[in-house]
């Protein structure tokens, strides 16, 4: 089943998909045991205990830890095992560069095939299986090494859910507030699943597959959503998070019909047969897309059904990763505890929808990237105008990362893959970092109100140190002469210059637009991030009563801190002494055909270039320093308002009354959807069961009394004088039945008994007869 | 009398409870309804045990996994006038069916326990039902299928019009009247088959292959007449590999006209719109148990009728109504709903999930994607299969969902969702299992509901785009009736309905009910093969059967050149591929 193209002593195509199914399956275990060893005691009416739930959550940690080392020791037999690629390196001779290309033409190493199938039906099949790449790889040491240090974190923060709990949100009727046991195991539980869903993800062997634990995902986002669910806010935004998902899955379902349709596989590589890469670029076409491999007979319906199975998954992609028009569940979902926004809403989970796009790269013709950039392009900067006027420091970070997202997609709808995944991981470290340190001031101040903050560095230093680490990283601070900086640094420029090459090759004014809209949302990413951090650790305290209060956390959450600072400071950089760089690991996995600039077919005048263009000097080094210059003017322009106070952040809210009002709103897409689609659906849904009772009913009944009405005609006229002079003996047996029944308590049933029975032998009888004379005759 | 013979096994699966019936109704003292329940209970349990005895038993019984044929065939003479035969088999397609109407009969016995009022008459007429119920799956004789269907109708109406809820008359008149008529129409469509088949043609091998007598393969093939016949397996060859159904009438083929008597009479039972309100009455009337096994059970009677009788026997009928067969189940899809997302009774709102669900029962059964060029069936085996798979699934998710339901009824009497909340923290445990079930029946994955609609969405598209389009959508719909309805019930804090004090937790009788089901749900879901493996090849075999005379329906220009050959004495020469 496995097709490596590599073999060693040590086969990485048998080994790695044992180690990472083991590091798949390891949380989905610790799930179960929770899931059954604490719903028994429950059953018997008892209650875990405090020691119990603090097992509970061992117990998960230890699952998502050893997966963590098993995926370490994947990426390690990766890179010892399987032959790199030639990569191209930033600064090569253009002959030099077209010899890689040539040589980049290849697919990928990748080792794929199956662990079962769950149905087979011809030619088609479905399954349970794994694709492999460097891609996949790389996410899974992101995501077990993030989740592990949520789980780690966890700990501490939500150990008040250890004890009976009093939730300070929900005041009940007699004026004090809500009490309830702790749930501290079932907070593991969820994470534990969420692990094992968000890893089946990565490991995915095909769309369906992807698909199914897409879907888990988005259930386990939706308890952990709705974790406080005795909260109508969070039981809210859990439903809210999961119907707008399944909007945005509606498409995906839609792209992967027209896939499955059409290719007759939903498999990404070959086993056996040929997947959906190798038939959308094969070898005989030097691996460009080949949209005849669609199979229907005009080559426009191919690239129509190409293009339609492209941004129908991206669809998909829009829900998951929260972007425009379907990005408005991500800020709600901050309702559920810190640690899951830090996980799932902003490191993995919604990072999955970017994933997949880098995943199905070979599916998409330039036009479906074209509309990925778009999107990618208006959300990056839709979501930046409203981080800056946030005052809940969870929903600044929420919009800071659908923001974050857009730039990640306008990077792969430009051609830059490498560019947009390469964000992704550096992302993932930065914004959880950036989450967990809000949650440890949360944790302090029991607000997330930034303007019941201020001066927290002196309480707490290490977070807001850290934090400060990554708001750094995260502007993409560095210093463009000497190349260095900190991870988001490398990543962001590779977008910006990847924005830059595209802009340069497409002349009209409008995909100009494409690079000037993530430049102007680098300016108010560093402005919005400074603010929050200016707001939260420095200048007087505004409320002294929770300054007083606040205090540094415990020592499982602020190691975690300090380990992903290090991650959000370094992992942008180069292996010392090699070229390794998570870089030159995700160009291991570069799909083949997608590197080369390719036009459009709709669009002719519409070029994707070359994502190793981008690394010309004649390109990187104004695009590096045009998004240096980007950054530190957002820093200033924050720095002048929240620490200098040359300028009053109320008097510039005044003079911008109108847009600071759309922004403070949220562009009211909440009112807006709820009038477009929420509030017609709910009267389509009462007309539809309207018209059961008012159409439908009423005609059923009409005519059940007009039959009532002959029925009582003819008993009259037949029942009396024919029927019941020779009734046969079956029909006095139900007679007597019916009657018998009758007496228990029903109304008039033998009449109908009768009627039936007589009925349909007289209708047997009669039509019997007619037959046979007819055929007779 | 052996039990390794298949005609007295498959016998005693059909009339055990029956029998036992019967016994009850003679023997058992009227005053101990404990003790009634408790026979019934294992009466259930044997007959259960009795159905998957046929995945593990003896040589002789024993159902062979990966066989696409009828097994266990036997017939036996009954009415020989009219050429009626006690005739069984069972197949892919009866054998998960039978299986779930025992299974959930037995755990619809356990949740009959609340009910006190004529103890007896109950558990009477709810072993008549579950005779009924295998009865239809089981019978291959068109005339034993009818009186299976007739029989199971009148216990259902007892026990809805006797044990059901305020206006229960109203409701059990409405079933009926809605069954009726489409047995009815069923009956019309039965004698206009049996009145213009022929049983010659299919030559002196197949009639012994359909287990007819020797001596009587003679006198049929000697006969100057037309031999008429019930048998289904007879008539599903003669609609495919004869003329004799293609008689016009009305300018409508015989073919087309029954399909179209049949179908009806067997979308009234899945229900589809329009043909559906009955089911919400009757369901909100019923009581749990009964409402169990309606939505388990008796829907899914519709179904098989569809992928049994309708499209075997009117194959080119089939393939012309395809469009009709899909937009009805799409309509359903989208209607029930929307229709579920308007309902504040939690009991019509899971009735309507049921007309929704249901629509993809008959959309899977319908896309007949195998056309030109390539008259490729493997999507539309997939769609049949998924639909199947549908129908076992929603057999338990929907099971699961009514009795999750009634645990709630019977604590609070009442059923409004907007006067629950809170129930999560009364009643964790079954909170749990509710969710769990629910979200069977919202499709998540790694539960069973997920893996019929998906296959059924997947291989509509190959037929129709617009529908498949449609049916996707459905999606978004289902998802929002579900969550909305699990956060008015579940979650929040405070309770807002009368009888707070009765918010017990969930008893161990109602956990062995529940709890089975959800460990169900899951294993299929994430190991369809276990029923995969048993039903796909029989259904995959129907598909391509059906799918391998495509391009004959394809090629067929003039209908009237096709009448002229039926009526042409070649009928008797015509050639009966192999099947």
């Amino acid at each position: 089943m496995q097709s490596a193209r590599h073999s060693t002593p040590m086969n990485p195509a048998t080994t790695l998909p044992t180690i990472l199914a083991i590091a798949w399956l390891l949380p989905l275990a610790a799930f179960a045991l929770v899931w059954v060893g604490y719903s028994l005691p429950q059953m018997a009416g008892g209650r875990a205990s405090y020691g119990a739930q603090r097992t509970a959550g061992w117990l998960a940690t230890g699952a998502i830890g050893t997966s963590c080392v098993l995926a370490i020791v994947a990426l390690i037999i990766w890179l010892t095992q399987t032959a790199p690629h030639e990569v191209a390196t930033v600064h090569e001779t253009a002959a030099a560069h077209q010899a890689a290309s040539e040589h980049m033409a290849s697919p990928p190493t990748s080792y794929s095939g199956i662990y079962y199938t769950l149905a087979q039906f011809g030619k088609l099949r479905i399954s349970i299986g794994y694709y492999i790449d460097a891609l996949t790889i790389a996410m899974f040491a992101l995501v077990t090494l993030i989740s592990t240090c949520v789980h780690i974190y966890s700990m501490g923060y939500m150990h008040e859910e250890l004890e009976d709990m009093v939730d300070r949100e929900i005041a009940t009727p007699d004026g004090n507030y809500y009490h309830r046991p702790g749930r501290y195991h079932r907070f593991y539980q969820y994470l534990s699943l969420f692990s094992f869903s968000m890893l089946g993800l990565l490991l995915a062997g095909n769309l369906a597959m992807v698909f199914m634990f897409w879907e888990l995902v988005g259930i386990c986002s939706y308890f952990l959503i709705g974790f406080y669910f005795e909260r109508p806010s969070a039981s809210y935004a859990a439903n809210k998070a999961f119907i707008v998902n399944r909007v945005g899955d509606f498409g995906m379902l839609i792209g992967l019909m027209a896939l499955w349709s059409c290719l007759g596989t939903l498999d990404f590589g070959d086993s056996n047969t040929p997947g959906m890469f190798s038939q959308l670029r094969s070898e005989a076409h030097q691996y460009e897309l080949d949209a005849a491999a669609m199979g229907s007979e005009s080559a426009d319906t191919n690239y129509l059904l190409l293009f339609v199975a492209g941004v129908g998954l991206f669809c998909g992609c829009v829900g998951k990763s929260a972007q425009f028009p379907l990005h408005t569940w991500l800020p709600d979902a901050m309702e559920g505890p810190t640690p899951v926004s830090a996980l799932v809403h902003s490191a993995t989970m919604v990072a999955a929808g970017v994933y997949l796009v880098g995943r199905c790269y070979p599916i998409f013709v330039p036009e479906a990237l074209l509309v990925i950039a778009i999107v990618g392009a208006i959300t990056l900067t839709l979501a930046a105008t409203i981080a800056i006027t946030a005052y809940d420091i969870k929903r600044v970070l929420a919009y800071s990362t659908i923001s974050q997202l857009g730039y990640m997609m306008l990077a792969l709808g430009l051609g830059g893959w490498a560019a947009g995944l390469f964000h992704l991981i550096t992302h993932a470290f930065f914004k959880s970092l950036l989450f967990l340190c809000s949650g440890s001031v949360i944790h302090a101040v029991h607000t997330n109100d930034m303007r019941q903050m201020g001066g927290l560095r002196h309480k707490m230093p290490w977070t807001a140190y850290t934090m400060l680490i990554g708001c750094l990283a995260i502007i993409g601070a560095g210093i463009p002469a000497l190349g260095i900086g900190l991870s988001g640094y490398f990543s962001k420029d590779a977008i910006i210059e990847q924005a830059w090459s595209f802009a340069r090759v497409n002349e009209s004014s409008g995909y100009q637009l494409l690079m000037w809209l993530p430049l102007g949302g680098a300016f108010i990413t560093a402005c919005y991030m400074f603010r929050l951090w200016f707001m939260t650790f420095t200048g007087m305290p505004a409320n002294t009563e929770r300054y007083d209060h606040a205090h540094e956390s415990p020592r499982s959450m602020v190691g975690v801190l300090v380990l992903l600072a290090v991650f959000a400071v370094g992992v942008g950089w180069h292996v010392p002494g090699s070229k390794l760089s998570v870089t030159s690991l995700l160009e291991r996995a570069r799909p083949a055909g997608t590197l080369e600039t390719t036009t459009g077919t709709w669009l002719p005048n519409l070029t994707v270039p070359d994502e190793h263009l981008s690394h010309e000097p004649q390109i990187a080094i104004p695009a590096g320093w045009s998004a240096f210059a980007m950054a530190m003017g957002g820093l200033l322009l924050a720095a002048i308002i929240y620490v200098w106070r040359w300028l009053r952040a109320e008097e510039i809210q005044q003079s911008f009354s109108p847009i600071h009002r759309l922004f403070v709103n949220a562009w009211w897409f909440d009112q807006l959807y709820d009038w477009m689609f929420v509030r017609p659906a709910l009267w389509k849904s009462k007309f539809f069961a309207g018209i059961d009772r008012y159409v439908i009913d009423p005609f059923v009944n009409l005519l059940a009394r007009g039959t009532a009405f002959l029925a009582r005609a003819l008993d009259l006229v037949v029942d009396r004088k024919a029927v019941d002079g020779s009734i046969n003996g079956l029909a006095r047996l139900t007679w007597d039945f019916g009657n018998s029944l009758h007496r228990l308590q029903t109304g008039n049933l033998r009449q109908y008994v009768v009627f039936i029975v007589v009925g349909l032998l007289g209708l047997f009888a009669a039509v019997s007869l007619c037959w046979k004379y007819a055929l007779a005759g | 009398m052996n039990l390794d013979s298949p005609a007295v096994y498959l016998s005693l699966l059909t009339f055990l409870p029956a029998v036992a019936a019967v016994a009850i109704a003679c023997f058992a003292p009227k005053d101990n309804a404990e003790l009634i329940k408790k026979a019934t209970l294992a009466v259930t349990v044997v007959t259960f045990v009795l159905s998957i005895g046929m995945l593990f038993g003896w040589p002789g019984i024993e159902f062979k996994a990966g066989q696409a044929e009828m097994q266990h065939l036997f017939s036996v003479d009954w009415i020989p006038t009219f050429r009626i035969d006690y005739l069984m088999g069972i197949d892919g397609i009866s054998l998960p069916l039978v299986v779930l109407t025992t299974f959930i009969t037995m755990l619809g016995m356990g949740a009959s326990w609340p009910i006190d009022k004529h103890v007896k008459a109950y558990c009477v007429l709810l072993l008549l039902l579950e005779t009924g119920m295998i009865g239809v799956f089981l019978a291959l004789d068109f005339f034993l299928f009818y009186v299976f269907w007739e029989v199971m109708l009148l216990p259902m109406y007892f026990l809805i019009g006797i044990w059901g809820g305020p206006r229960r008359e109203y409701a059990a008149i409405k079933f009926f009247l809605f069954t009726l008529f489409g047995s009815v129409l069923m009956l019309v469509a039965i004698l206009m088959l049996y009145f213009s088949s022929d049983l010659r043609p299919l030559g002196a091998d197949k009639l012994a292959e359909l287990k007819v007598p020797a001596e009587r393969i003679e006198q049929i093939l000697d006969a100057d007449t037309p031999q008429h016949t019930f048998n289904i397996l007879a008539l599903q060859q003669l609609g495919q590999s004869t003329e004799q159904f293609k008689t016009e009438l009305w300018g409508w083929t015989y073919e087309r006209w029954a399909f179209l008597l049949l179908f009806i009479g067997f979308i009234i039972k899945v229900p589809s719109v329009p043909l559906h309100t009955w089911l919400p009455d009757a369901h909100v009337e019923a009581p749990t148990p009964i409402s169990m096994i309606l939505a388990g059970v008796l829907l899914k009677m519709g179904g098989y009728g569809i992928i049994r009788i309708c499209y075997p026997i009117c194959p080119e009928a089939g393939y012309d109504l395809a469009w009709l067969v899909c937009s009805l189940g799409v309509v359903s899809m989208v209607y029930g709903a929307f229709a579920a997302l308007a309902q504040n009774d939690f009991k019509r709102l899971v009735a309507y999930s049921s007309v929704s669900h249901m629509g993809y029962v008959v959309l899977g059964l319908g896309v007949w994607s195998a056309m030109s060029p390539t008259y490729n069936a493997d999507y539309w085996k997939m769609g049949m299969n998924g639909a199947m798979f549908q129908m076992i699934a929603h057999g338990i998710s929907s099971a699961g969902m009514f009795f999750m339901v009634g645990v709630l009824y019977e604590r609070v009497h009442h059923r409004q969702i907007d006067q629950f909340g809170g129930i999560f923290a009364r009643m964790p445990v079954y909170s749990g299992l509710a969710v769990g079930i629910f979200f069977a029946g919202l499709g998540l994955p790694g539960l069973c509901g997920f893996i019929g609609e998906f296959f059924v969405v997947l291989s509509t598209w190959k037929y129709c785009i617009p529908l498949a389009v449609v049916a996707a959508a459905v999606v978004i719909l289902t998802a929002a009736y579900i969550l909305w309805t699990l956060q008015r019930v579940y979650l929040g804090t405070t309770y807002l309905g009368p009888h707070e004090e009765a918010l017990t937790p969930i008893t161990p009788r109602e956990m062995w009910i529940a709890a089975p089901l959800l460990a169900l749900a899951i294993l299929f879901g994430v190991y369809p093969r276990a029923i995969l493996d048993y039903m796909e090849p029989s259904v995959s075999l129907t598909a391509d059967r059906l799918a391998s005379k495509t391009s004959d329906f394809d090629g067929e220009q003039q209908p009237e050149a096709k009448v002229a050959q039926a009526l042409s004495p070649q009928v008797e020469t015509t050639d009966i591929p192999k099947l």
